[in-house]
């Protein structure tokens, strides 16, 4: 076959499969036209899962008739005007590829008015065939009506999953354009059914609730913090311990109001969490990131989910960081659930005795219309009032009352009964300390008189060379000795004082290292091994303590970091409160 | 059966016998003492399955000869709240009766039959002879360094060699090693045995009189340890700690080029202060030996530190520091009687060795300083 140039159909249909993959995506091209023409409501009618027709119909600025036939032409837009425009897009879209490439696979209907005329215009396209524009009665703002979406491409067709599973794509989809834009209305029609109808609202807060779920207010810490210098504005709203899911469903991650999908910033907010959650599970979190749009590179795909950051090292530690910050200055004992005597009705998920209130819902992030990053505006905007500092030391004055079972520390503390985990607690502060005690310089390590050793595998000897800088400053001296052994000569005291044996301790960790499951990340593999540390040097279930030793367990509870919670983010402490005492016997 | 024990003897020989009981055990036997009364004396006898004890009481005075095995935990307890300076043991054959002044306690009791059996001593077995007080000495200076439910199971316990008559013991917990050097006043050829901890720290206790003569008998699997004097007899039995002890000689530094003397109790002293001031991450005292002088310091996270000085007149070499466990230093200053010891260092990550002549040597692993 000789070579000629393609057709621009054909070339719309091939760009097509790089935007359009399923109705959903045609869905966010039209509803992020639909932002950027500063829509107040935006609603989406889907047949057929969007396949049959999908309807987008919004109120905003509308395009005028003689621009209509432009607007479906390939590289069209009214976003961008010369490469500079490239370095600060704060436009939703701005490639002018959708409305091509979608017209190219369907049969597309777009109806429009501006506000100023007295009349719109239609434009109808269905492949390489355009009808019109021809002058249109219609209110003011913009329709498209997409038929018969994939007619022409059957082999993009079959790819396709059911209605049903069609449907909710678009509406997990308008689920997270709504979250950046509390102050649009966004509603969404399958055939009769309304599934979605968020009336719009100027407190991001209540789009939050509206979005997730309302039974998570309470459950919801905010996350605020500007750093000028770095012109990085973060904002949010993160779930408490108890509501992180074991899917990633409930992260939300958005970039200059862009929802965004980015490993390294989903690993930030993880990395917050450390300890504070089960490592199989996702924190809830809503989290707008404010960057100068220079510094952003967010056509690096079609479909825009995917960004490229310059320093993002430092977008990274303040993201984690600000997370840390704002969890740290809540209360995070979990509640004991205790069936209501009075209520069976309510799922125990949804009554937290022990949760505090957070602080008052803040003003709006990013005011809808806004334009372009203006870091003094959203500066101001989310300059919100000050959380009335909550107690750092949730449970100061706690007295050891007793153990139980050699296993548990039951105790009082000002809003009801506390129930310890000796061992959970034990290991989070020794793994505190030993977090504080590392960044100072290596453990304290003693030499040994012969080494110990510890039979590994090639791969564990690998391992063992990759972690070396790590275990220098663990205070652990070894080296391979021969092809199959690893010979210790130095350990860190504090396994010896609290009897840990050292070969087994070694063999485990070498094990890990070779595995290659140590987290690559320097920091966060110190914090994995520390955490093994302290695992086994921590008191275990079943060992006695006398009053003293509880006292002082008690005494280091109230100074350590995230005491509520193992290193491994199980509760260290339940919280049984007096209100629930008090129902429990009927008293009230 | 029944016989009339002194209080305070029987008490004491309770209290050593009791050592041996098993805490944790299945068997309740094995939680029992066994009595046996006849020709005037009483013996005591008990057995953890690994080390069994056998005690000869002569003050005694026997009515009726008998036999009884009575639970350890109570017959103890009630011997010493008995008030007067008599105890009175009795039995049928299902209880014994224990009277005391006004007292009068009953304790359902096992068949004597099922008692475990506690060797004898086999003097075909003979290896050696030695002075109870030389042989508390050995077992002071060297079972405080032994390794405690270690998994390597051979250093749980001391090593001891003999050739001719000279006795080594040795013990290690893998960071120290304690060689402790004596002599037999018996003895021909050579013997190896590893002992286990608990049943030196019973031997330990039978060995009261310093003058008495101990026998020694072992074979491949057990020792034997006899002593006769006259408050009574004692025989304990042990199985030796099968497994290889590591070639602790090579672990005797012989290049070591800094060499200090030190009044005992003046280090034991200041490594004392020092250690007031370490905690559990934090487990070392800095010795910086300069000019003449030697500056013990430490300090403990959140806690403070601690700074004591000592002049060292005879320090040969130049600065040095170096960091020990002050636990370690102290241990075995606490089981030397001379006046004097000599500290040998080489350099900051090389061992220590103290020694008192040749009786002791005491090597120490230093603790890595940042």
């Amino acid at each position: 076959m000789p070579i000629r140039p393609l057709s621009t159909l054909l070339i719309n249909q091939i760009a097509a499969g790089e935007v359009v993959e399923r109705p959903a995506n045609v869905a966010k091209e039209l509803i992020e036209n639909a932002i950027d023409a500063g829509a107040t409501r935006i609603e989406v009618l889907v047949d057929g899962g969007g396949r049959e027709r999908l309807r987008v119909i919004d109120d905003g600025c509308g395009i005028p008739v003689d621009e209509l036939a432009l607007a479906i032409s390939p590289h069209a837009t009214s976003k961008i005007d010369a490469l500079e425009d490239l370095d600060a897009i704060a436009t939703m879209g701005f490639r002018g590829e959708a409305l091509a490439s979608i017209g190219a696979v369907s049969r597309m209907i777009l109806t429009s008015r501006t506000h100023d005329s007295n009349e719109g215009g239609r434009i109808t396209v269905e492949g390489d065939h355009v009808e019109g524009p021809a002058p249109a009665g219609c209110p003011p703002g913009t329709t498209v009506d997409v038929h018969q979406l994939f007619a022409r491409t059957p082999a993009r067709r079959k790819f396709l999953k059911s209605d049903g599973a069609e449907t909710r794509r678009v509406r997990e989809l308008m689920l997270r354009l709504a979250l950046s834009n509390p102050s649009i209305a966004f509603a969404l029609v399958s055939g009769d059914r309304t599934l979605l109808d968020l009336s719009a609202t100027t407190d991001p807060r209540r789009r939050v609730l509206d979005v997730l779920g309302g039974e998570l207010d309470d459950q919801l810490i905010e996350v605020d913090c500007t750093d000028e210098e770095a012109s990085i504005g973060i904002w949010g709203l993160v779930g408490r311990p108890a509501v992180a899911r074991p899917t990633t469903r409930h992260l939300h991650l958005f970039l200059n109001g862009r929802p965004i999908v980015d490993r390294s910033l989903s690993h930030a907010i993880r990395e917050a969490y450390r300890g504070l959650i089960d490592p199989g599970r996702t924190p809830t979190a809503v989290v707008f990131l404010e960057l100068d749009p220079g510094r952003v590179d967010v056509n690096v795909h079609p479909t825009k989910t995917e960004v490229r950051l310059r320093d993002d090292r430092l977008v990274y530690s303040r993201l984690r960081h600000a997370i840390i910050d704002a969890l740290s200055e809540h209360d995070l004992t979990a509640a004991v659930h205790v069936a209501d005597p009075q209520d069976r009705s309510t799922p125990p998920a949804q009554r937290e005795f022990g949760a505090r209130r957070v602080a008052e819902p803040p003003l709006p992030l990013r005011p809808s219309g806004s334009k372009g990053f203006d870091a003094r505006s959203a500066r101001e905007a989310m300059d919100v009032p000050e959380a009335p500092a909550p107690s750092l030391l949730a449970v100061t004055g706690s007295i050891p009352v007793m153990q139980v079972h050699g296993s548990y520390i039951v105790a009082e503390d000002d809003d009801g009964v506390v129930i310890i985990d000796q061992h959970a607690l034990h290991e989070r502060i020794m793994f505190s300390t030993l977090l504080e005690r590392v960044l100072e310089g290596p453990l304290d390590s003693q030499r040994l008189l012969a080494p110990a050793m510890v039979d590994a595998d090639s791969e564990q000897l690998d391992g063992l060379e990759r972690i070396g800088p790590l275990l220098a400053k663990l205070g652990i001296e070894a080296e391979a000795m021969g092809p199959a052994a690893v010979g210790i000569h130095a350990i860190p005291v504090l396994l010896l004082e609290r009897k840990v044996d050292i070969v087994e301790f070694m063999a485990e960790l070498l094990a890990k290292a070779g595995g290659g499951s140590l987290p690559p990340d320097e920091e966060a593999a110190l914090q994995e091994v520390l955490d093994m540390m302290s695992c086994r040097a921590a008191v275990k279930a079943g060992e006695q303590l006398n009053e003293s030793e509880m006292a002082e367990l008690m005494r280091q509870r109230d100074l350590v970091e995230r005491s509520s919670r193992c290193p491994h983010g199980r509760p260290t402490t339940l919280r049984l409160s007096l209100e629930d005492l008090e129902k429990q016997f009927g008293r009230r | 059966m029944k016989v009339i024990c002194d209080q305070s003897a029987l008490a004491e020989a309770l209290g050593i016998i009791g050592g041996v009981i098993a805490s944790r055990t299945p068997n309740p036997v094995l939680t029992c003492i066994k009595l046996l009364a006849e020709d005037g004396r009483l013996t005591l006898a008990a057995t953890d399955g690994d080390c069994g004890l056998r005690l000869v009481m002569e003050q005694v005075q026997v009515d009726d000869p008998g036999e009884t095995l009575i639970p350890a935990d109570k017959l103890i307890q009630i011997v010493r709240e008995c008030p007067d300076p008599t105890v009175t043991l009795e039995n049928d054959k299902q209880a014994m009766f224990i009277r005391s002044g006004e007292s009068m306690f009953k304790i359902y009791g096992f068949d004597p039959a099922e008692a475990p059996p506690v060797a004898d001593f086999d003097d075909e077995k003979i290896d050696c002879e030695i002075n109870a007080g030389d042989l508390v000495t050995l077992i002071s200076r060297s079972l405080f360094a032994a390794a405690d439910e270690h998994s390597r199971y051979a250093i749980n316990g001391v090593l001891v060699e003999r050739e001719e008559n000279k006795i080594r013991m040795i013990a290690t917990d893998g960071r120290r090693l304690a060689v402790a050097t004596g002599n037999t006043s018996s003895g021909t050829g050579e013997s190896r045995c590893i002992i286990p901890s608990k049943a030196l720290s019973i031997m330990r206790r039978i060995l009261r009189n310093d003058a008495a003569v101990v026998r020694i008998a072992m074979d491949e699997h057990q020792i034997h340890v006899h002593i006769d004097d006259p408050s009574g007899q004692a025989t304990l039995t042990s199985n030796l700690v099968e497994g290889r002890f590591p070639p602790f000689e090579d672990v005797i530094p012989k290049d070591q080029d800094k060499r200090v003397t030190f009044n005992r109790q003046t280090l034991w002293t200041a490594v004392r202060q020092a250690a007031l001031l370490t905690n559990e991450e934090s487990r070392s005292v800095r010795l910086h030996f300069h000019d003449n002088k030697l500056t013990l310091t430490s300090h403990a996270p959140e806690m403070g530190e601690a700074e004591v000085h000592l002049g060292v007149e005879d320090y040969s070499g130049e600065d040095l520091e170096i960091g020990f466990n002050p636990n370690y230093i102290s241990d075995a200053l606490k089981v030397i009687d001379q006046e004097q010891v000599t500290l040998e260092l080489k350099a900051p990550n090389k061992p220590g060795v103290l020694r008192t002549g040749k009786e002791f040597t005491y090597v120490l692993m230093p603790v890595n300083l940042t």
